[in-house]
């Protein structure tokens, strides 16, 4: 019997082998696979158990915690103590619907998962302190709360960017919402909840000031002059003949100024008074293919290298696109027909004039910190595209200065204390000819002038006949005077 | 090692797995609420006391018994008493009332059972109360139904499987019949056409014995008894008559069988359906085997440490999947270390058969092993989708008091072969057994009562 007994025991032996084996099929093998399948909700749960870090403003503000929840379903449930301020930077991080924005990007840092975290926290593994980590942004509250209160109920966005390093100092978008109504712990009502948002008009859950582009009108001419100087196809003493309207090649539709106004002059003048003409004619004399390189050096057709995820691209057109059809060409030299500008991009368009031509890359997260507020990672500025040279990007100050001065910012942009700003508007217009007038007032500026410290853009979108009768100049210039005024009382860096 | 000394091994074993048990315990409270359990010191006295009184009970009752076998079950029963604990307050209350039951039963069955031989006598009353036992759930009145399988009883507040006894029981009943009849069976004089077969009269009453039990828990819908019921008669009848026939034909059997009743019963059907594709009926009957897996693959190597994972999103995890709540906890250092303590008792529970002399030990011993051995093999394999998943309890691990209180009482068999070898085997003075002692005290009282009449009488007759 005992023959039989030895095979018994080398069967069992086998039977046992197949389980280890197995085992570690699905531990090690598998485990990464059954852990993204979709059903898997277990990493998901894991951190709903527990603390997550904090987002916080530059002057200390906490947008985003944990708290103890008061359900039994986790342990802790998200806040967000400043509403709908930051919701477009923070996003949300909900149980059944994923994570949003830098909630979704820094969560590995704020759950404290990084490597360097796991390293780090390798003592408190024993007593059990928590190492979430926290995410510091370059925002501030009170700027932000400005910019808000600013907008007021009109829709559209304010960014306001420290020039010279390309950090984003406010952001807000006009429609916002509440994060904390979309992070409750009930799928049900967080479902139904996200929903209404995401059909809201407006879109509030879109963060409009980098995720949406609006045509950008006269604003845009500052890239057409910085194209053209660059090419040296135009300098100060260029001029233009005053006339109402011009008729480009391959079109029998001319384009008119303003209200059919007249318009001409050197270059100062019919930058100030921002004429559409001479910009047609300069977009076509540069021809397609020096236009488009040209905005493509300035970033337009590029997603924004934005640190916060889903930036879009602003858009000028292709060379296949428009060589056939000049028309086009010269109506976008000026910022009309499919020219689209992300809010952002236009902010960093009056940060690259201000700063000597160098366009820096916007980032909205100045550093990520552990439990003990050791720094896990800052962002180093650093120069994301160089469409102008130093000398003309003073030339383009200069005239930026002169719309402020005696153009079309002139009533609206006056700075307290007397700083000078600099400035160009834009009002885009959305109707066809003979249609009711549909405009976006834009403004983009920065100050002051001789050593900017704040650049500006905001963008009201002609939703309301209040904003589509008015002008860039006039609705969307006293925005960035009050924000403007408040950030330069600000105490420097 | 010098037999005597054994029992010093199992001592210091014994302890460890109290230690551990108890670190387990503390690292589970920290990992759940972040705090040290009161009850610690308690706790542990009163484990390490339970752990001493089988050990000293072994000790005294059976001293020259393998050394591993108990420390290893208190491992396991420990391991599995940590799960417990940590999955559900109320039921941790209740399997330490079943721990302290269990190891009473150990204790009871080495006073009981002092000669492993004389349990050869009772092979048709172990029988009549094994089949007595699956009978019972079968009672109207008596008998529950739960997830489908009728092998609860009910008797006032306690509810039990008595198909865990039954099938030790079963296990006694084969190796007495088979030890008696085994030369009977493997001569297979019977010839039929080209086949030879054992003789009717003599393999009849095991082959009916043995197909009542497994028709009784396929009726019970206890697919997980009885497949390992299946395996345990074709083993045992294999060694016990030394022909591979048994095996083959068994095979063949059990294929036949298997075939049948997945073509006659749904919910075998659906066993191996699920098995197959869990996946796709995940919403449905593959949800806790899917859940089971997601378990397992987020324990990793090294688990998401004891209270910190999420056992609980697995269905009746303290039962059946009681192994996938280790894997994902201790991942897969903790469940090859379950996997190794199994595999360590089915050695030494096979150890002791190949070491015993006499045919009964031998085949009793290879049959306890194997309950265990594929027991174990049958539900880990079910939870990690090596076979189709069958409910059936983990040995020592899995929540119940049948299964703990079942499972001790064959743990003690296997200790009192083992002895019973040492002594045969002249490694220990075959003392005489305390019940030996006993009934030697009581002879002599009678002897000298009887004398010391004959001498009153002798005096009266003066």
């Amino acid at each position: 019997m005992n023959k039989q007994i030895r095979r018994l025991a080398a069967g069992l032996l086998v039977c046992y082998l197949i389980l280890f084996i197995q085992l570690n099929l699905l531990q090690v093998v598998k485990r990464d696979e059954l852990a993204t399948n979709t059903n898997n909700n277990r990493a998901v749960l894991r951190d709903f158990d527990k603390p997550r870090g904090n987002i916080v403003s530059a002057d200390g503000v906490v947008v985003a915690m944990s708290v103890p929840s008061v359900d039994t379903q986790f342990k802790f449930q998200r806040v967000y103590p400043t509403n709908d301020l930051f919701a477009n930077v923070t996003g949300y991080y909900t149980y059944a619907f994923g994570a949003t924005k830098l909630e979704k990007k820094f969560t590995e840092v704020l759950t404290g998962r990084t490597t360097e975290q796991q390293v780090r926290s390798i003592t408190n593994i024993f007593s059990g302190e928590d190492n979430t980590g926290s995410v510091h942004l370059t925002m501030r509250a009170d700027l932000q709360q400005v910019a808000k209160d600013a907008l007021g109920e009109r829709e559209g966005s304010v960014v306001v960017m420290d020039p010279i390093t390309g950090a984003v100092l406010a952001m807000y978008s006009y429609p916002s919402y509440d994060a904390n109504l979309v992070v409750v712990h009930n799928s049900t009502e967080a479902e139904q909840r996200l929903e209404f948002l995401n059909n809201y008009p407006g879109k509030p859950t879109l963060a409009n000031a980098y995720q949406e582009r609006y045509m950008p009108g006269s604003t845009f001419k500052v890239i057409t002059t910085g194209i053209a100087l660059e090419n040296g196809l135009i300098d100060f003493d260029s001029f233009w003949e005053n006339e109402t309207e011009y008729l480009p090649p391959q079109t029998t539709n001319p384009v008119e100024n303003y209200q059919g106004n007249v318009c001409g002059g050197d270059l100062r003048e019919v930058f100030r008074r921002s004429c559409n003409t001479p910009f047609a004619r300069i977009a076509v004399e540069l021809g397609v293919d020096a236009m488009v390189a040209g905005t493509q050096a300035w970033g337009i057709g590029e997603k924004l290298p934005f640190d916060i995820p889903g930036a879009v691209a602003s858009n000028f057109g292709t060379v296949e696109e428009l060589k056939d059809n000049v028309a086009r060409l010269a109506i976008r030299g000026f910022g009309q027909d499919d020219d689209l500008m992300v809010p952002l991009h236009m902010a960093m368009v009056a940060s690259t004039v201000a700063n000597g031509g160098q366009m820096m890359q916007p980032y909205s997260v100045a550093a990520t910190l552990d439990h003990d507020g050791g720094v896990l990672q800052t962002t180093a500025p650093a120069v994301w595209k160089s469409p102008l040279s130093a000398t003309n990007a003073a030339k383009l100050n200069e005239l930026m200065v002169g719309v402020v001065q005696s153009g079309t910012a002139s009533c609206c942009l006056q700075l307290n204390n007397g700083i000078q700003a600099a400035a160009k508007t834009g009002t885009a217009q959305l109707n066809a000819r003979g249609e009711p007038q549909r405009s976006h007032a834009w403004i983009m500026a920065f100050a002051p002038a001789e050593a900017p410290r704040y650049a500006i853009a905001v963008v009201l979108k002609g939703t309301t006949a209040e904003i589509s009768e008015g002008t860039g100049g006039k609705l969307a210039g006293p925005i960035a005077k009050t924000v403007l005024d408040f950030a330069l009382t600000l105490p420097a860096g | 090692m010098h037999p005597l000394s054994r029992r010093s091994t199992e001592l210091g074993l014994v302890i460890m797995a109290g230690t551990i048990t108890t670190a387990a315990y503390v690292l589970a409270s920290l990992g759940k609420n972040s705090t040290i359990p009161p009850i610690i010191v308690p706790f542990f006295v009163i484990l390490l006391g339970l752990l001493l009184l089988a050990h000293l009970a072994t000790r005294i009752l059976a001293r020259g018994a393998d050394s591993t076998l108990l420390p290893l079950a208190a491992m396991l029963h420990g391991i599995g008493f940590v799960m417990i604990t940590r999955l559900n307050d109320r039921l941790a209350g209740l399997q330490t009332t079943w721990s302290f039951v269990a190891i009473a039963a150990y204790v009871a069955t080495l006073l009981v059972v002092q000669r492993a031989p004389d349990l050869a006598r009772y092979k048709w009353t172990f029988f009549v109360l094994g089949a007595g036992l699956l009978l019972v759930p079968l009672v109207p009145g008596l008998g529950r139904s739960v997830g489908g399988a009728r092998i609860w009883v009910n008797i006032g507040p306690i509810r039990f499987q008595p198909g865990e006894f039954a099938k030790i029981l079963l296990a006694l009943f084969f190796a007495g019949y088979l030890y008696e009849r085994r030369e009977l069976i493997a001569a297979s004089t019977w010839k039929v056409g080209p086949l030879r077969l054992p003789q009717p009269r003599h393999f009849l009453p095991i082959a009916a014995a043995w197909g009542f039990a497994v028709v009784v828990m396929v009726g019970q819908k206890d697919l997980g008894s009885s497949l390992l019921f299946f395996t345990l008669f074709v083993v045992m009848l294999w060694v016990a008559t030394e022909r591979a026939t048994f095996l083959i034909l068994g095979a063949v059997l059990f294929g036949g069988a298997a075939y049948a009743s997945f073509r006659m019963f749904s919910h075998v059907q659906d066993r191996v359906d699920i098995w197959l594709d869990p996946w796709s009926r995940y919403q449905g009957k593959g949800y806790q085997i899917v859940q089971g897996m997601f378990a397992i693959g987020d324990g990793g190597l090294g688990g998401t440490g004891l209270g910190q994972g999420r056992p609980n999103l697995i269905p009746a995890v303290q039962n059946d999947f009681i192994f996938a709540g280790i894997a994902e906890e201790l991942g897969l250092f903790g469940a090859t270390a379950v996997l190794m303590s199994f595999l360590l008792i089915v050695g030494a529970g096979l150890r002791i058969a190949i070491r015993a002399e006499r045919p009964f030990e031998k085949l009793l011993a290879t049959g306890l092993t194997t309950l265990l051995g594929v027991q174990a093999f049958i539900i880990i394999g079910g939870v990690i989708r090596v076979v189709p998943l069958t409910g059936i309890t983990l040995p020592f691990v899995s929540y119940g008091g049948s299964s703990l209180v079942s499972n001790y009482i064959l743990l003690a068999l296997l200790m009192r072969v083992s002895d019973s070898t040492s002594r045969r085997i002249g490694e220990l003075p075959d003392d005489p057994t305390i019940n030996e002692r006993f009934a030697a005290w009581k002879l002599r009282r009678e002897l000298r009562k009887q004398s010391g009449g004959r001498r009153g009488a002798k005096a009266a007759a003066k």
